[in-house]
């Protein structure tokens, strides 16, 4: 029997959990009473998390700029640059692995201009005004690194601490750690960008070796968000009703107490209740205007990047445990990915973005769900302080920015430091398997604990042991 | 730390520059050498029972040692299981398909001593069963039709590897003689297509392509990382991939044994073997000549385009490469290129721009006397060299671990239960006797595994009920039912879940072998690939319907239906999948299209085949379960059809509940 199934122990129990959703109103308030006692039949049951003292994080959502957003044009001002601009590169800095960018390459200055916003004072460029709003919330980490500098490999280590693909997902840790409290609805979603694909595609987003309960939920774009969560055409909702009871006393008939059994038919019933219930979830039309507003949902450019904010929000209030919502794809001009013009991909890239972004931080924070939602903001890399081709940024991973808010994370707070030019992170770097570790600990979720038997041996999900990241954290 | 580590850098940076060391051949100390899979396989004998009822139990060797530890642990094992359930057990196992009504009254109504043997020699002589065993193997070796990475480019030509596993089983090839066809067919004969076929064994790997920087040296890395890692987890059964960066942790392989077994792949280069007439070659080349023109200008504008702009150029030829025809059939395989045989280099962390060491080519050490030398890597067939040595009857390891995956496909669990991993971290044998019998015995019947099936399958062993008189006793003292005191069920896996819906509703197209199916997949999911257009629908609509193993085995593209009933993802090996439960797979099976079109399928079979409500449903149970509907069944069935007698969808909703009912999903 796989490990990782925990199921009921007498038919009792099994009685007592099944019935959910399935107009047995007898047995729903037994339902509610028996909570727990459902973690013996759905694996996604919620689980303790293992320092149940330390735990402030019930949820996260990842903002993906797929492509690698310039931490030079956003949160890392580099004065010198612009002195610099059009000289190579002084010999000072140092050198790094570039894909494009070479011993012939000049500094490209940058035309965003940064301010100073809210009571932290912290830089921000004009690229983002409305994230500069709600700055006060932000962790900006602007010492981030990691090991690749080519986009699939990069987003592999960055989503799953590995640099090839066939590793579990930062999504499927979490969900595997402390299940989800989502009853009606996949714990680990995924949002992609309906432009198009990554590059790394959708294995960075997978359970991996870990079993498929563990899958990411790929959601699609427009108002039937998750697949054969409809009726099949023509049969109806009474209809299918009658056609699950049937399914039930048949297999009620004759499998006494295997609790396996039992297991599979509860699953049927979370299939059921999700597929009346989450609908609900996916309809925004009974948010107010003023929201809708906020997000920038039905405005030009924003509508969205907007509404799939909104409804990571909304899914976050129903208790799913991980949603990324990624912006970016299709291709290098329709992700992060300014090889040609920064000015003109991050000038567009911002504006469909930049509104959502802050609206969520501010929409979680008057719910009071800021404090145990991580939101973390960022790509697999940055872009380098030499042009390409004239206009232009390369990828770079050797220091660039990111950002965490909620969830414990210190809001008001920039965290390390890249070398004048944004060349090198030279205070307190961070390596995404740092971030990993310290997303983990407010989770409540210890890295060494967070195994999985695989290959004969307990794998540590995260792979290479990172460090908390304690400045990070209030 | 920081300071160590770039000391560590320029140190190895100075040595790059001087010429490197060669690594120790290293030493191994006795108790390293000790562990049991280390040791050669012990001669065996058969115990003997002294007791009268013990020894009537005994049908082959097998029982012998089940029901020895069995007793040593004061268990018994379960009665026999009906003759109903064995043979729908035997042929989910054998052929991944449901027996038909006609197979299992042929059956019961079999009263010879034989009648089991002749199930078991008739199912084992199908060509079902290599279309099932052969995907095990698939599994192990991460078979996939495209690149995986970027790209994900497709393999267009990689079914006719999946032919040639899928025909080994079914002919039986010796095991030793399929391993060196995987690992060195083509220097063993490289005029024998089916050899070369199956030394593409060496790049079934994901291939990492990036935009631009190619990385050259980081890829070709990458490359023989793969070659090697394939060869501990697949073959050997040992985790030898964890030495890659460091000594490994649990077990005695040192980095350098790692990279002097990737010695053995330095010469290796892959190779493309066009299979097409001179006229097909011809009209291929004039329809790409437009093209090949534009690639060879741009490659040229490549050369003197200043740096900048080369990513740019690189991504155009991309774009170009994709006008061009779809490539003519080729077999893909491998070839030696001795003259520019890659050096192979201890790396420190892995990291190819970090090496610390030379070492040419050598087996792994702890599996010879000590210090043993090494040779070079442009030694004369390499590959061949490795595989005899892997093969040699006298390694501890390869005939266990091949028995042991037979073992584990026979009864859901090894007796080693880690099927890749027999080191120290891996599962310790729960029959360890058994196991080196079964081993001898492999290599004696010259490593052919129908004699080993049947060995197995004419046991009581495997013959025992799934429900054991003595079911507390029994899991208090071994839950896992590692000693098989029962049998275990299991649920059906992907494929085979696929394959009875289309073979119970009479719609399985049995057509075996050739290019793999694409077939028409939500639009979205499409769109989630960085090269969409690969996805090309197959024009042959009754293509559809073919076994799961004739659909495309994409990388970045996993059919929603398999992925979601734990089918690997085809890039790393998988000994053994997972099964796990939950509201997705529900959903699939009841809402998704998969299912609801072979119901109503299913529903109109019943309809054509029976005219009355009874007589549909009695016909339903006999070819989902096997067996006729209990009265409740019926009962419960009848007054659901009658609840809305002049809908016609009223039967397909019960066709559909069939396909979930746990007396079809779960074979005892």
């Amino acid at each position: 029997m796989p490990e990782h199934i925990r199921f009921a122990k007498n038919r009792r129990d099994f009685l007592t959990d099944c019935f959910c959703g399935m107009g047995s109103l007898a047995f729903a308030s037994l339902i509610a009473q028996d909570y727990a006692r459902a973690a013996n039949l759905n694996p996604l049951a919620p689980k303790s998390p293992h320092d149940p003292s330390h735990a402030p994080a019930k949820s996260v959502i990842f903002l993906f700029m797929a492509g690698g957003p310039s931490h030079l044009e956003t949160f890392d001002p580099k004065p010198l640059l612009n002195k610099l601009d059009g000289q190579k590169r002084p010999a000072e800095f140092g050198d790094i692995q570039y894909q494009n960018v070479n011993a012939n390459s000049r500094i490209l200055g940058t035309k965003r201009t940064f301010k100073k916003h809210g009571k932290s004072g912290i830089e921000v460029s004009d690229l983002f005004p409305h994230q500069a709003e709600v700055i006060d919330d932000l962790c900006v980490i602007r010492s981030m690194h990691g090991d690749m500098v080519v986009h699939s490999a990069a987003q592999y280590q960055m989503m799953t601490g590995r640099i090839i693909p066939g590793f579990p997902a930062m999504g499927s840790w979490v969900v595997y750690g402390l299940g989800s409290e989502a009853q009606s609805l996949p714990g680990y979603v995924v949002m992609p960008d309906p432009h198009g694909a990554q590059e790394a595609g959708v294995p960075m987003y997978t359970n991996g070796f870990l079993p498929s309960v563990y899958q990411p939920t790929m959601f699609r774009p427009g108002k039937k968000p998750v697949l054969n969560l409809d009726l099949p055409q023509n049969i109806s909702l009474d209809q299918r009703k009658k056609t699950l009871n049937l399914l039930r006393q048949l297999n009620d008939t004759n499998h006494g107490e295997d609790p396996e059994f039992a297991a599979r038919m509860s699953a049927y019933d979370t299939a059921f209740k999700m597929q009346t219930e989450a609908p609900e979830v996916f309809d925004l039309s009974n948010e107010p205007q003023e929201t809708l507003d906020l997000y920038g949902v039905n405005q030009p450019g924003t509508d969205d990047y907007g509404r799939r904010c909104l409804l990571a929000r909304r899914m976050v209030e129903k208790g799913v445990r991980f949603i990324t919502v990624v912006s970016g794809g299709g291709g290098p001009e329709a992700e992060w990915d300014a090889h040609s013009d920064i000015e003109e991909n991050h000038g567009r890239m911002a504006s469909w973005t930049d509104k959502p972004v802050a609206a969520l931080i501010k929409d979680l924070k008057r719910r009071g769900l800021l404090d145990s939602t991580i939101v973390l903001w960022g790509g697999e890399f940055g872009r380098s302080p030499e042009s390409e081709r004239s206009k232009g940024r390369d990828h770079h991973n050797t220091g660039f920015s990111m950002w965490v808010a909620g969830g414990g994370f210190k809001g008001g707070t920039v965290y390390g430091a890249t070398d004048a030019i944004g060349l090198k992170a030279t205070e307190n770097p961070v390596h995404f398997r740092d971030l990993h570790t310290t997303m983990l600990h407010q989770l409540g979720l210890n890295q060494d604990a967070l195994s999985y038997m695989h290959l004969g041996r307990k794998e540590r999900l995260t792979e290479v042991r990172g460090e908390i990241v304690k400045g990070l954290l209030i | 730390m920081k300071s160590l580590l770039s000391g560590f850098l320029a140190f190895t940076l100075l040595l790059a520059a001087a010429e490197l060391p060669v690594a120790p051949l290293g030493s191994y100390k006795p108790a390293e050498r000790k562990f049991w899979a280390f040791q050669p396989r012990k001669s065996i004998a058969i115990p003997e029972m002294k007791d009268r009822i013990a020894r009537q139990w005994i049908k082959t060797p097998v029982d012998a040692f089940i029901l020895q530890t069995l007793n040593a642990s004061g268990l018994q094992p379960a009665p026999p299981a009906d003759r109903l359930t064995l043979i729908r057990r035997v042929t989910y196992d054998l052929h991944g398909l449901p027996p038909t009504p006609e197979e299992i009254d042929a059956f019961l109504k079999d009263k010879s001593s034989q009648a089991w043997a002749t199930v078991v020699d008739r199912l084992l002589a199908s060509p079902r069963y290599g279309e099932h065993w052969g995907r095990h193997w698939l599994d192990v070796v991460r078979f996939a039709e495209s690149d995986g990475y970027e790209y994900d480019t497709h393999r267009p030509d990689a079914y006719r590897y999946r032919d040639y596993v899928v025909n080994s089983f079914n002919s039986d090839k010796p095991y030793n003689q399929f391993v060196k066809e995987q690992l060195a067919g083509d220097e063993m004969d490289p005029a024998n297509e089916q050899y070369l076929v199956a030394s593409g064994f060496n790049r079934m790997g994901p291939l990492r392509k990036n935009v631009g920087n190619q990385k050259v040296a980081g890829s070709r890395n990458e490359t023989l990382v793969e070659m090697t890692n394939i060869v501990g987890a697949a073959y050997l059964g040992v985790t030898v991939g964890c030495a890659r960066c460091h000594d490994h942790k649990f077990d005695p392989f040192r980095q350098s044994d790692y990279y002097r077994m990737m010695g053995y792949f330095a010469q290796t280069q892959p190779h493309d073997l066009v299979q097409a007439t001179k006229d097909q070659q011809e009209a291929w080349k004039a329809k790409a000549a437009p093209v090949q023109t534009e690639i060879t200008a741009l490659q040229t504008k490549m050369k003197a385009a200043p740096e900048s702009e080369k990513n740019g150029l690189a991504m155009q030829l991309d774009d170009l490469e994709d006008k061009l025809p779809a490539p003519l059939p080729s077999v893909y395989t491998v070839e030696d290129d001795r003259k520019n045989a890659t050096p192979i280099e201890v790396l420190f962390h892995g990291d190819y721009l970090q090496p610390t060491a030379r070492v040419g080519a050598r087996p792994l050490g702890i599996l010879l006397p000590e210090a043993v030398s090494e040779k070079p890597v442009d030694l004369a067939q390499p590959r061949l060299e490795l595989a005899n040595w892997v093969t040699d009857p006298e390694n501890p390891l390869t005939a266990r671990v091949m028995v042991n995956r037979i073992w584990a496909n026979h009864f859901g669990r090894g007796i080693v239960s880690t099927p890749n991993d027999f080191g120290r971290m891996g599962g310790k044998p729960s029959h360890p006797e058994l196991l080196d019998y079964l081993a001898n015995q492999y290599v004696a019947n010259g490593w052919q595994s129908k004699p080993l099936h049947r060995m197995i399958l004419l046991s009581n062993t495997y013959r025992q009920s799934s429900n054991s008189p003595s079911e507390k006793l029994a899991m208090e003292k071994d839950a896992d039912n590692a000693l098989l005191w029962k049998f275990t069920r299991r649920r059906l896996e992907a494929e085979e879940l696929r394959d009875s819906m289309l073979a119970i509703s009479g719609k399985l197209n049995p057509k075996s072998g050739g290019p793999s199916v694409m077939v028409p997949i939500d639009q979205d999911l499409v769109k989630m690939l960085k090269r969409p257009q690969y996805w090309v629908t197959t024009r042959d609509k009754s293509e559809y319907d073919r076994r799961s193993i004739y659909m495309i085995y994409k990388r970045n593209l996993q059919l929603p239906f398999m992925g979601v009933f734990d089918a690997p993802d085809s890039l790393l090996s998988c000994p053994r999948r997972e099964q796990s439960t939950h509201a997705p797979q529900a959903l699939e099976m009841m809402n998704g299209a998969t299912s609801n079109t072979l119901a109503a399928v299913f529903a109109a079979r019943l309809n054509s085949e029976a005219h009355s409500n009874p007589a549909r449903i009695e016909r339903a149970w006999r070819l989902a379960t096997g067996r006729p509907p209990t009265a409740a069944e019926k009962a419960l069935s009848l007054q659901f059809l009658s609840s809305d007698p002049n809908n016609p969808l009223v039967l397909k909703e019960l066709a559909l509940d069939v396909f979930n009912l746990n007396a079809f999903l779960y074979v005892n």
